[in-house]
């Protein structure tokens, strides 16, 4: 077992942990963020991105004793409060969700790629989310939405 | 209500009412619940495709710390009955298969030993202690013309993949009517093509998970589970575990996509066993992996030999074809695939005048995981025939092929077709010329001449699309009503109870537009519930497109009831008569004289809680503002009448779709530049989630026909393991989709509305191999298979260079 600590959507945590643990087991069983969803356990779907000190991160792929000393941001912490932020209202209004597993990745992924680009291109765009996918194939109301969301006013 | 009437719900772009959870991470999937001293499962899966199970110790597993139950398939069989079948039709061949294997596995990733463990990594750890001994077998990899006595079978006939079947037939459909052999000789043209798609199928980005709880007190099993068809998933687990089905409650909040695939009790019921066996919650949460190698991920894998008889003006006189299927291990009792077979043989004419057809149709085994269900269900199988056929015909007569799909196309509603269901209404050829004008056809072409100039392969597809909504299939767990039930609560808000299951088509939103129209209040004010098997009426759930037909109109059905019992209420209030009465805004008013009203909440209040009984509703005999409805419509029949013919559809859609491709001739890469869609399923009830099934539909089916495959090797062994293997469409490589509506509404169902979601699937695979053969026509390639990846269609050019 490691000892880890990491603020996680502003709460600092310390748990034990195996360090075989994933990052996405520890976000979902341990401290109940179920809003992380795991899709394909390769890094590929990026159903389980989460922002890792800021930067986008397939939390599949990365142990939670990597995390020590992080600051983790998860789907759910993207708006405190019981609100939500604008790329959150951006996919609603656009029409970007179908059955909403992927969603939460995508968010956070879109978050991650509008703090480095403010108002990305299309291309901007397809390429800073391919790694994410949605099955149920929302893709054009997607691209929508992170235009959206970057045109905003902050 | 009308449709005109802007003042209605229905008919808007209503933002949904489930995207606030799912955008913030907290909606329930069901992995995201653990009960307290949640078990979690490991599976044992075979490494072979097709071998006999010598021995298996699960001793050293049970042992291992943490470990509290191990089980394989021999000592699970006193604790469950076989998987029950999901369609029981004579003649069919049904495998006796249980949750673990018993004897001998039938494909790569069969579940042969089950853990459960304190934590999901201790139950992995304990699979590595379970010693299995196997003797392997020949796979059987292959299913033809020759196992189904089509063609020779020469010297070496496979073995069989049931040692107690006859042979690896599964299932068997043989229809015909009208005079075929006279239609075929009258023709002046006989056009035959072989058409074969590969192995592909959905791939719900959320994998099957399941949390069971079975209380050893009560005997109650509770079961969380991402499915389709919770109450099906619930009769079915009482049938396999020999409990009342009273006891018994289902669970399906938030499912993570499905697209037909979660519709059968598999695996699932693996968790359940290991609950009943520790008497503690069992959670069971499926890896990609899993579901690729094991899960019901084929669902598409065909080859039609299909034949067009015309006359030289283009008229179609008959059609003939033989269809297979390799539908893996099991297409009827592990997974639910088989009868897409049925449907397309019912629908193989698709939306065009020919009153003389022959079909016969084979599902074969192989040593290959089962054959899902998955959006298209057959009406693609006939689709991608009839439109390559025609599309062939048309080069043949050197008739333009839209020119001669006009001529045939069917315009007069209603319209008996040859195999026996009834096109209720439809605008095949208005489709067809707003898709001519939207793609700018002659523009198009000249394109396509410059750039063949220039040396460069643009291709032009077009074809036309019928879209069959709302099946039932004969004999099966998937019949033909839905049921609904509308509370108007005292305080005026309401809550609309429905049997269909949400997966993502946004029944939460557009049931609330539905009722709020009838109520006279907003879609906010209508709270929707679903998935608990405890709380909503017996319904059927999610497959073959119904909800809005069935289930629409059951909500509507019960919410006009409550309507018309407020609107007499109201008018004992008002003193006015209920048929001078309307409800909107929240209120009751009298027609033409809109100062006298009264609110909803009002009436409500006081109907529940005015003294006396038949206070407000004087003389009837229902007290509340509640009723419960189911639809069901008479315009389906699974009897087979005195042709054999069946209306398993009672809805249909219509569409053309058109795309333009470039062909890089060096490297066989095609790259889909444009797809055009136009549809008509009826009435819309929310346009944005409308487009969003169309276009969701249209780049899951370019995935398939493009690049998904599920690959194996020589050994029946699983190639695609990983989604970097079994690539499905990203942003950067879907095409750009434009979508267009015509509203033609259903005369048979209540508001108008028609089923939909499935026709990009239906019609994609014939427009991008339509496409590609355009392309290549300086070449004189014919493009009849899939899937069109680079080095395929690079052969196609190379052989005839």
């Amino acid at each position: 077992m490691s000892a880890i600590r990491a603020v996680v959507n502003g709460v600092e945590h310390e748990r034990e942990v195996e360090p075989r643990v994933l990052l996405l087991d520890l976000l979902r069983a341990e401290l109940g963020l179920t809003g992380t969803h795991s899709g394909c356990d390769d890094g590929v779907c990026g159903a389980c991105t989460v922002l890792v000190d800021g930067a986008p991160v397939k939390s599949c792929l990365m142990l939670a004793v990597q995390a020590d000393g992080a600051e983790v941001t998860t789907v759910e912490g993207l708006a405190r409060d019981g609100g939500r932020s604008a790329v959150q209202e951006a996919f609603i209004a656009a029409g970007a969700v179908q059955c909403g597993y992927c969603t939460p990745g995508f968010v956070v992924a879109a978050t991650a790629l509008l703090e480095r680009i403010p108002a990305p291109s299309d291309e901007q765009i397809r390429e800073g989310l391919v790694g994410n996918l949605c099955r149920c194939g929302c893709y054009p109301q997607i691209r929508r939405a992170v235009r959206q969301a970057g045109e905003a006013p902050a | 209500m009308t449709a005109t009437d802007e003042r209605n719900w229905v008919g808007r772009r209503v933002p949904r009412q489930e995207d606030a959870r799912l955008v913030t991470g907290t909606g329930t999937f069901a992995d995201d619940v653990a009960p307290a001293g949640t078990l979690h499962t490991a599976i044992l899966r075979s490494p072979h495709a097709h071998a006999r199970i010598v021995s298996v110790d699960t001793a050293r597993a049970r042992a291992m710390p943490g470990v509290a139950a191990a089980i394989a398939g021999e000592e699970a069989k006193a604790h469950w009955s076989p998987l029950g079948a999901n369609f029981e039709i004579p003649g069919m061949q049904l495998p006796t298969a249980y949750g673990l294997a018993v004897g001998k596995v039938v494909y790569e990733g069969e579940p042969v030993a089950a853990v459960a463990a304190e934590s999901r990594y201790l139950a992995e750890d304990a699979l590595e202690a379970i010693e299995v001994s196997y003797e392997p077998l020949e796979p059987v990899l292959e299913f033809d013309a020759s196992d189904c006595g089509w063609a020779d079978a020469g010297a070496a006939r496979r073995p069989l993949v049931y040692d107690d079947w006859t042979d690896n037939v599964q299932f068997i459909w043989d229809f015909a009517f009208g005079d075929v052999a006279g239609a075929f000789e009258a023709a002046d043209v006989v056009v035959r093509e072989r058409v074969a798609v590969h192995r592909y199928g959905a791939m719900p980005l959320e994998p099957r998970a399941v949390v069971a709880e079975f209380d050893p007190g009560t005997r109650a099993l509770t079961v969380r589970v991402s499915t389709q068809v919770p109450h099906q998933m619930r009769s079915q687990y009482a049938r396999i575990f020999g409990l009342p089905e009273s006891s018994i409650r289902v669970l399906a909040a938030d499912v993570g996509g499905g697209y037909g695939a979660k519709g059968q009790a598999d695996v699932d019921i693996i968790p359940i066993l290991l609950s009943i066996l520790t008497g503690r919650p069992v959670k069971w949460a499926e890896t990609r992996e899993e579901w690729l190698v094991g899960g019901p991920t084929g669902s598409r894998h065909y080859v039609h030999d299909g034949e067009l008889a015309l006359r030289a003006d283009g008229t179609m006189l008959g059609l003939r074809d033989y269809v297979l299927a390799d539908v893996g291990c099991d297409g009827a009792v592990r997974a639910i695939g088989l009868a897409a077979l049925i449907v397309a043989s019912n629908y193989n004419p698709g939306p065009y005048r020919i009153e003389a057809y022959e079909v016969h149709a084979r599902a074969g085994v192989t040593n290959k995981s089962p054959y899902g269900a998955y959006r298209g269900y057959g009406k693609d199988i006939a689709n991608q025939l009839i439109e390559r056929l025609v599309d062939r015909a048309a080069a043949e007569l050197g008739i333009d092929p839209l020119e001669l799909r006009r001529r045939n196309l069917i315009t007069d509603f209603p319209h008996e077709i040859c195999t026996g269901p009834i096109l209720e209404s439809g605008s095949f050829a208005e489709c067809l010329d707003l898709l001519e004008e939207k793609m700018d056809l002659p523009a198009l072409r000249a394109e396509q001449e410059r750039a063949r100039a220039g040396g460069r392969h643009l291709g032009i597809g077009v074809v036309s699309t019928l879209e069959p909504s709302a099946g039932a299939i004969p004999m099966s767990i998937f019949s033909g009503f839905e049921s609904a039930t509308v509370r108007l609560h005292p305080d005026g808000t309401a809550t609309a109870l429905t049997g269909l299951q949400p997966i993502g088509q946004g029944i939460q939103t557009s049931y609330a537009q539905v009722v709020a129209d009838c109520l006279g209040l907003t879609p906010d004010d209508v709270r929707v519930k679903w998935g608990d098997t405890e709380s909503v009426p017996y319904g059927l759930g999610a497959f073959a497109s119904r909800g809005a037909t069935f289930g629409v109109s059951a909500a509507h059905k019960a919410a006009s009831e409550v309507r018309r019992r407020l609107l007499v209420a109201a008018g004992t209030l008002l003193e006015a008569a209920p048929e001078d009465l309307d409800a909107r805004d929240g209120h009751v008013a009298v027609r033409g004289a809109p100062a006298k009203r009264i609110s909803i909440a009002e009436v409500a209040r006081a109907t529940y809680f005015l003294p006396g009984p038949y206070a407000l509703l004087p003389g009837e005999p229902d007290q509340s503002l509640e009723a419960t409805a189911v639809y069901t419509n008479p315009e389906v029949s699974w009897q087979p009448d005195e042709h054999g013919r069946l209306r398993i559809y009672p809805t249909h859609g219509s569409g053309a779709i058109g795309c333009l491709v470039e062909v890089d001739a060096e490297t066989g890469q095609v790259a889909v530049q444009r797809i055009w869609y136009v549809h008509d399923a009826g009435r819309i009830i929310n346009p944005a989630i409308a487009e969003g099934q169309m276009i969701g539909s249209s780049i899951q089916a370019f995935g398939g026909t493009m690049f998904e495959q599920d690959a194996y090797d020589d050994e029946g062994r699983v190639l695609t393991r990983t989604l970097s293997d079994y690539q499905v469409p990203n942003l950067l490589s879907v095409p750009e989709i434009e979508v267009f509506h015509i509203e033609t509404p259903s005369p048979i169902t209540p508001l108008g509305t028609k089923g939909l979601g499935e026709g990009g699937h239906i019609g994609i695979g014939a427009v991008l191999l339509s496409a590609v053969e355009d392309a290549l026509r300086p070449f004189g390639a014919k493009v009849m298979d899939t899937p069109l990846t680079p080095d395929r269609v690079l052969a196609l050019i190379d052989a005839e260079r």
